[in-house]
């Protein structure tokens, strides 16, 4: 009987970008895992240079679905290092933008991402077709659920239409910019935005959470399954607001059992098993961009390592659900995936309340002078967690722009103490029942929603030795 | 706005017709062109029932990209991807949706290989490091890079359409220095690619152009092998706000609601009919939210169409 | 009526419709009302700044005719950039063009090309054949 096994999964489908799933087994545990994204771009080489007001709509094309969260933390950033205050009415209106793209993105990660892992579709679509046989949930439903797979896309559809509404089109806004946004509110566009939303939250509560308690009910281990660290972190969103104070969470950290504040000066970021140089190997944001070397010997892969105070952390819908007290159950895989469908009603709420406060007409934007040089971070909870930018002008153009994604927490590689990254982590030890069909992985990292589109850092070169089988 | 006198000369040209016609009475051209894809997506439909034509396989590749032309597909409202995937085509492969992974998924696109299918792409081609920047999957253990991919199933595919601005001349995956070394899919291939550009592609562009090449092959394109019945409109001519170029009444910045011509405005050179379609149901479009166009459906962009944004022009 | 006319035409109705506004502004309770009428101001306004905007750029255009055979080097060609107040002049094959109001040059730039430089390589690579230069306003020449 053989009992270690090597098991490769590529592609990782069903998230945005390109990944694969390195795991060893013994005796039906994952002994060790490895994430590796499988795409580079370069974006921060490429933003050198440019105008700094061009790093709105260019870093926005980072991602394809979480692109206005590129707006709003690159416009975070210049308005740090142009000294704007930006007004209160200008910050809801953004905020309003983003909510969209909450919504749209768990929408669409809980119908069309996570819920195939579930859910067994009628015979006869191409698309859903699949080999492992784990459906557990009972035909009615099953078939409910498949039901609410189409139905879904009209809401997460309308998302967008409100993002549009406000920010011109989606995906890759307009709308989003310096001072708030560029568009204004007027009574008509707040009624029309106030009954799309309505309409999302009530599919949210009456399908989208029973839905995933319908799941959660049927497969109750992954309760216990795909914990990682528990270390949990969040820049905070929709909170600081002069007149309504924090909606949902402020800046923290989740370590040791306990909640602290967070300092985001701590931040360091290390290419420490990453195919990069850089001086010093473990760096604050402002200090360097590490230039790829692709020869670096005992590097494994070009995901770089983000972490505070040293620690890898998670980032998510969890980790904000959890430091705001809003979901306390654990920490686990269908956390993960309660926290994230009841994060967006909870997200439906903050946007109703702002969309109380809307004044029409005012108009929030000015002409702006780019400083000779500057810098500045913009840093922000978005859908998939910790998103920062962080911009250095000099000579009225980009000299430095350092981007520290959600999925790059996630998805992080191994530091110098050999720390496995918070995916690679909640993959150890997870008991797999099935090797020739190991569902269980793609389920536990899909709970973190990864978005290697996002990762633009991330790189692997390939293992030719590897196979993608699974092999003795 | 106040009324104004109108100038006798201007009256004579084309889009002040065309524009008073919008407000008086419906233009035909418009309200035609906003239902081409509708239109032909329903007919492709009626006939895959009545079996005059045959429902065909549908690979959609993503590569070196943000995956957003997927993201913007599903934004399809008339018509939509539901209809797309259940009626028109049999979807045999994508990244983001397909149920199937790892082997099992590069099993299904393999299948492919010697039949008949329709390719669409989103996403540039890395080629630099042998195109190993960018793995969409292995096969048979074997890393399986963009590159290999589009020669693989590119030249054999019955049409290829590149959908979005990467695939079709690189984009912003190639913007300088372009550290992964992308092209477009064009200058892999020695055969026609149908370029769909767009930052994202339209919805309708996608769906439109696929159903006519299932109901009539290949569309009618331009000297950039865009079809012409959604890229033949210079955005300036049908522009809602090209009164106020006409007049040199110009924003000095965003927010406001006349000509973004001083702001670097790249309508005068983007051809797409985007001032027709809009965006999400057709709600509003970059230039009604008050900023500048910023040329997403061009070759070219992003490089040459930057800035973005100007201040200080004179 | 030229389009001085119709812009001071237009400023004084605005200026008309606010004094109706501000005598109604007086005598309104309503918070409702009162907000609306003060949009109205707000519009009036942003209408009257257009209407400047308007005068402003006839005038620069109504300025006196250039001198045909104005000389102009490299460097005092790059000053014509269109920025700060400057017009934009590009130039192709040793003439100097102004692109200053032309739409293909939002922004003082064209393709990745900046107004205030020799463009004439790579005109000759986009546009030979095309009637486009008969229709720039000729400002001078290009000396070495």
């Amino acid at each position: 009987m053989i009992k270690t096994k090597k098991i490769v999964i590529n592609p990782v489908t069903r998230i945005s970008g390109f990944m694969e799933i390195n795991a060893d087994i013994d005796n039906n545990i994952v002994e060790d895992a490895r994430t590796e994204g499988l795409l580079f771009r370069g974006f921060e080489k490429m933003l050198e240079g440019r105008s700094p007001l061009d790093a709105v709509y260019f870093t926005q094309r980072i991602c394809g679905i979480c692109s206005a969260a590129h707006s709003v933390a690159s416009t975070m950033a210049l308005e740090d290092a142009l000294g704007i205050h930006i007004s209160e009415q200008g910050r809801y209106l953004r905020d309003i933008i983003h909510g969209c793209e909450f919504l749209q993105n768990h929408i669409r990660h809980f119908y069309q991402y996570t819920a195939p892992d579930f859910i067994k579709f009628p015979e006869g679509n191409t698309l859903f077709e699949t080999d492992h046989t784990d459906f557990r949930l009972p035909q009615n439903k099953n078939d409910s659920v498949v039901g609410h797979y189409f139905d879904s896309l009209e809401y997460s559809r309308s998302a967008h239409e409100m993002l549009a509404i406000l920010g011109g089109k989606a995906p890759h806004n307009h709308g989003v910019f310096i001072g708030g946004i560029t568009t204004q509110a007027t009574l008509e566009k707040i009624s029309r935005l106030r009954s799309l939303i309505v309409g999302i939250r009530r599919f949210v509560c009456e399908k989208m959470i029973p839905d995933a308690y319908t799941i959660a009910e049927y497969y109750h281990e992954y309760f216990s399954i795909g914990g990682g660290y528990g270390n949990l972190l969040t820049f905070g969103c929709f909170n600081g607001y002069e007149r309504l104070g924090s909606l949902y969470v402020k800046p923290l950290e989740y370590s040791e059992g306990k909640i602290n504040e967070l300092y985001p000066g701590e931040i360091t970021e290390t290419v420490y098993s990453s195919w990069y140089t850089a001086r010093p190997e473990t760096y604050m944001p402002f200090e360097t961009i590490p230039e790829p070397d692709i020869k670096k010997s005992g590097a494994y892969s070009w995901v770089k390592a983000p972490r505070y105070r040293g620690l890898a952390y998670e980032v998510g819908p969890l980790a904000r659900m959890w430091l705001s007290g809003d979901y306390r159950n654990g920490i686990s895989t269908m956390d993960r995936t309660l926290a994230r469908v009841l994060e967006a009603k909870k997200i439906a709420n903050i946007m109703l309340t702002l969309l109380d406060h809307l004044i029409p007409g005012v108009e929030v934007q000015k002409e702006y002078d780019i400083p000779h040089s500057a810098y500045g971070a913009g840093l922000i909870d978005t859908t998939r967690g910790a998103l920062g930018h962080w911009v250095k002008i000099e000579n009225q153009v980009i000299s430095l722009y350092q981007i520290i994604t959600p999925s790059v927490w996630n998805l992080s590689t191994r530091d110098r103490n050999n720390l496995p990254g918070p995916g690679e982590k909640a993959m150890i030890g997870t008991m797999i029942i099935n090797p020739d069909s190991p569902v269980e992985l793609g389920r536990i990292i899909r709970s973190f929603d990864p978005c290697v589109s996002c990762a633009t850092h991330v790189y692997s070169k390939g293992n030719l030795i590897k196979t993608m089988q699974v092999v003795p | 706005m106040p009324r104004r006198s109108a100038n006798p000369q201007q009256i004579k040209s084309g889009w002040e017709v065309g524009r008073m016609n919008k407000v008086n009475n419906p233009c035909l051209n418009y309200s035609t062109r906003l239902k081409t894809a509708s239109v032909l997506v329903h007919k492709a439909i009626e006939a895959i029932k009545h079996k005059d034509i045959q429902k065909r396989n549908l690979i959609w590749l993503e590569l070196t990209g943000c995956s957003g032309n997927i993201i913007s597909l599903l934004n399809g409202a008339n018509p939509d991807f539901k209809s797309l995937a259940s009626q028109m085509v049999n979807f045999i492969y994508d990244n983001s949706l397909m149920a199937a992974e790892g082997e099992a998924a590069m099993e299904k696109l393999y299948s492919m290989t010697g039949r008949d299918y329709i390719l669409a792409v989103e996403g540039a081609v890395s080629t630099k490091d042998n195109g190993l920047y960018n793995i969409i999957g292995r096969w048979k253990g074997h890393p399986v890079t963009a590159y290999e991919v589009i020669k693989e199933f590119g030249e054999q595919a019955a049409y290829v359409i590149a959908v979005g601005t990467c695939a079709s001349d690189g984009g912003i995956s190639a913007a300088r220095p372009n550290p992964a070394g992308c092209i477009g899919i064009q200058d892999m291939l020695d055969r026609k690619v149908i370029k769909l550009p767009g930052c994202p592609c339209h919805p309708d562009w996608f769906m439109g152009t696929l159903a006519y090449v299932m109901l009539f092959g290949e569309p009618e394109t331009d000297n950039r092998q865009r079809p012409l019945m959604f890229y033949s409109t210079l955005i300036h001519d049908i522009c809602p706000r090209r009164p106020y170029f006409d007049q040199g009444i110009f924003a000095s910045k965003l927010g406001e609601k006349t000509c973004m011509f001083k702001l670097g405005c790249r309508g005068p050179v983007t051809r797409v009919d985007c001032p027709i379609r809009k965006w999400n149901d057709r709600v509003n479009w970059p230039i009604g939210d008050n900023t500048p166009c910023i040329g997403c459906a061009m070759f070219g962009f992003p490089d040459l169409m930057e800035p973005f944004i100007s201040y200080d022009t004179t | 009526m030229n389009d001085r006319e119709i812009f001071i035409n237009m400023i004084n109705d605005n200026l008309n419709e606010m004094n109706g506004t501000i005598d109604c502004l007086y005598i309104t309770t309503s918070i409702c009302a009162k907000n609306k009428l003060l949009n109205r101001l707000r519009r009036n306004m942003s209408n009257i700044n257009l209407m400047l905007q308007g005068l402003r750029n006839g005038e620069s255009m109504s300025s006196p005719p250039s001198i045909a055979e104005r000389l102009f080097t490299m460097q005092d060609l790059s000053r014509y950039n269109g920025r700060d107040g400057n017009p934009a002049y590009i130039a192709v094959n040793g003439v100097v063009y102004d692109v200053t109001s032309n739409a293909a040059w939002g922004g003082a730039t064209h393709f990745g090309l900046s107004a205030g430089t020799d463009v004439t390589s790579q005109f000759a690579s986009c546009h030979a054949g095309q009637p486009i230069l008969s229709k720039l306003k000729v400002v001078g020449k290009l000396v070495e």
